[in-house]
């Protein structure tokens, strides 16, 4: 069996490197095929070809992936359009399901602590002055907040910061910071600070909050 | 097989020292034998504050380099009849001299001799903090009541529970002034309580003694009817597991013979 089969389908070509060939066995075979075409007389009137290389369920390393385009580099007539596999890294997965889930943390964050979270957060603990609570995603915060909340790290503006935050030291969404001062904010829970058109970190409240962020609705599934 | 307890604070100058003599001294009197390890090297103070400066013939770093064995640098304290040792810190390094393996293999050895190794952490969270908290089984967290004492000891309790000791941490509130606790111009007990969410050990109220008797090198637990003193022995029994109930802000002296009959007349 060929270990490198070009398919044609109604986007353009296919080149599937078969999983059960090791890859030395798939550069012979795949060097033996892009040779046969570059001699078959019907194909040199072709333009130029472009290749999606599909992998199966092997993830190539950086190294082997480089081997590939090498290779196929030295025909001029064929390019690699993107390699693809079926599967992931368990590493990845993890991270990608991270994302997108909100996660709940009910932890007290005491001075000098700091924890980083992926996607959004639930926190229903506690941050003592001096803690700092830093995610990727919003943080939806029901606890004690005497610390900083970070939200959107490192650069995703779009993010938001729910709950009572007038006791609060620092509010930061991406790169915007703001420091609070408790005579400006009222004591509500259904405060919600975001940066808005001008860059600016400012709050609104929990009822303007479609006009603040409307894809945030989109997420969870509204208009 | 006896219990290794850390003193801590993070903060400098809340009484560590102090607690941890006098705590000692109170379990001494108790009937515990107890070695009270110094771990604060190059600013040695737990000696002085019992007394026994003059004695030290070794400390610590000789013993964890291997100049001298543990029984050599221990100090007796002879007002105890057996029951009283301090290990000193040296005075001529610092605090990289040691490694936390090797204050655990001291710890170790000291276990099983004593029903309490006491531990005088320095102040700070660096080498000489993770030294300290390396050998201990539990840890008591000293404080005053004071923003930044409370912030420090915030930490301290974050970090201990970062690397669990077997037990949890519990909290005593030292130099209480009665007076400004009750007016509501200091922190208040329950307060700095809740908000570090461990336990309460014990509080000690603030008392001009507590100094004057460190400096005659004698500790404060020595002087039975002192209110620090009382709760130095209040927090001794609780280490016992015994059930004492907290000391109370107010002034609790009946009132006097003249005062009672005064009162009569201003009742009329």
């Amino acid at each position: 069996m060929q270990a490198a089969v070009l398919r044609g389908t109604q986007n353009g070509y296919d080149l599937v490197l078969k999983q059960s060939a090791s890859l030395d066995q798939i550069l012979v075979d795949l060097k033996t095929l892009l040779e046969n075409l570059k001699i078959d007389p019907q194909a040199q009137e072709a333009t130029k070809v472009s290749l999606d290389v599909l992998t199966e369920d092997r993830i190539l390393t950086a190294e082997e992936r480089q081997q590939i385009e090498q290779l196929v580099g030295q025909y001029p007539r064929f390019e690699i359009h993107k390699i693809a596999a079926n599967v992931m890294t368990i590493a990845d997965a993890v991270q990608m399901k991270e994302r997108e889930n909100v996660h709940l943390l009910s932890k007290v964050i005491r001075n000098g602590q700091e924890v980083d979270m992926t996607g959004d957060v639930l926190f229903l603990g506690t941050i003592h002055e001096g803690g700092k609570l830093q995610t990727t995603g919003n943080i939806f915060s029901m606890g004690n907040v005497a610390g900083i909340l970070q939200a959107g790290y490192p650069d995703d503006e779009s993010k938001l910061v729910m709950g009572n935050l007038k006791t609060a030291q620092q509010i930061r969404i991406a790169e915007q910071f703001d420091i609070i001062d408790p005579d400006d904010l009222e004591a509500s829970a259904q405060t919600v600070a975001y940066v808005n058109d001008l860059h600016v970190l400012s709050y609104g409240n929990l009822n303007q909050l479609k006009k603040i962020n409307p894809k945030l609705y989109n997420q969870i599934g509204g208009i | 097989m006896g219990k290794a307890i850390v003193i801590t604070s993070g903060k400098g100058g809340v009484g560590k020292t102090t607690t941890s003599a006098n705590i000692g001294t109170a379990l001494a009197l108790m009937g515990k034998r107890v070695c009270l390890m110094d771990l604060d090297i190059g600013l040695r103070n737990l000696d002085v504050v019992l007394g026994l400066d003059n004695r030290i013939i070794y400390d610590i770093v000789d013993v964890a380099s291997g100049r001298a064995k543990l029984p050599q640098a221990l100090v007796k304290d002879k007002r105890f009849d057996d029951k009283l040792y301090l290990l000193p810190a040296a005075q001529n390094t610092d605090k990289t001299a040691l490694e936390p393996d090797q204050v655990k293999t001291i710890v170790d050895e000291l276990k099983p001799d004593y029903d309490y190794v006491l531990i005088d952490c320095p102040a700070g969270i660096e080498q000489g903090f993770m030294n300290a908290v390396a050998g201990a089984d539990a840890a008591i967290v000293v404080t005053t009541p004071e923003i930044s004492a409370v912030r420090d000891a915030d930490r301290v309790v974050g970090l201990l529970e970062q690397h669990p000791l077997t037990e949890a941490p519990r909290l005593l509130i030292n130099r209480i002034r009665r007076n400004m606790m009750q007016d509501g111009s200091m922190m208040d007990i329950d307060e700095i309580t809740h908000h570090l969410g461990i336990e309460l050990l014990g509080i000690i109220f603030d008392d001009d003694a507590v100094i004057t008797t460190s400096n005659q090198g004698e500790p404060i637990v020595m002087q039975t009817d002192n209110p620090a003193s009382q709760g130095y022995r209040n927090v001794a029994r609780r280490l016992e597991g015994e059930t004492v109930p907290l000391m109370k802000l107010e002034d609790q002296e009946e009132p006097g013979f003249w005062h009672r009959v005064s009162n009569w007349f201003h009742r009329g």
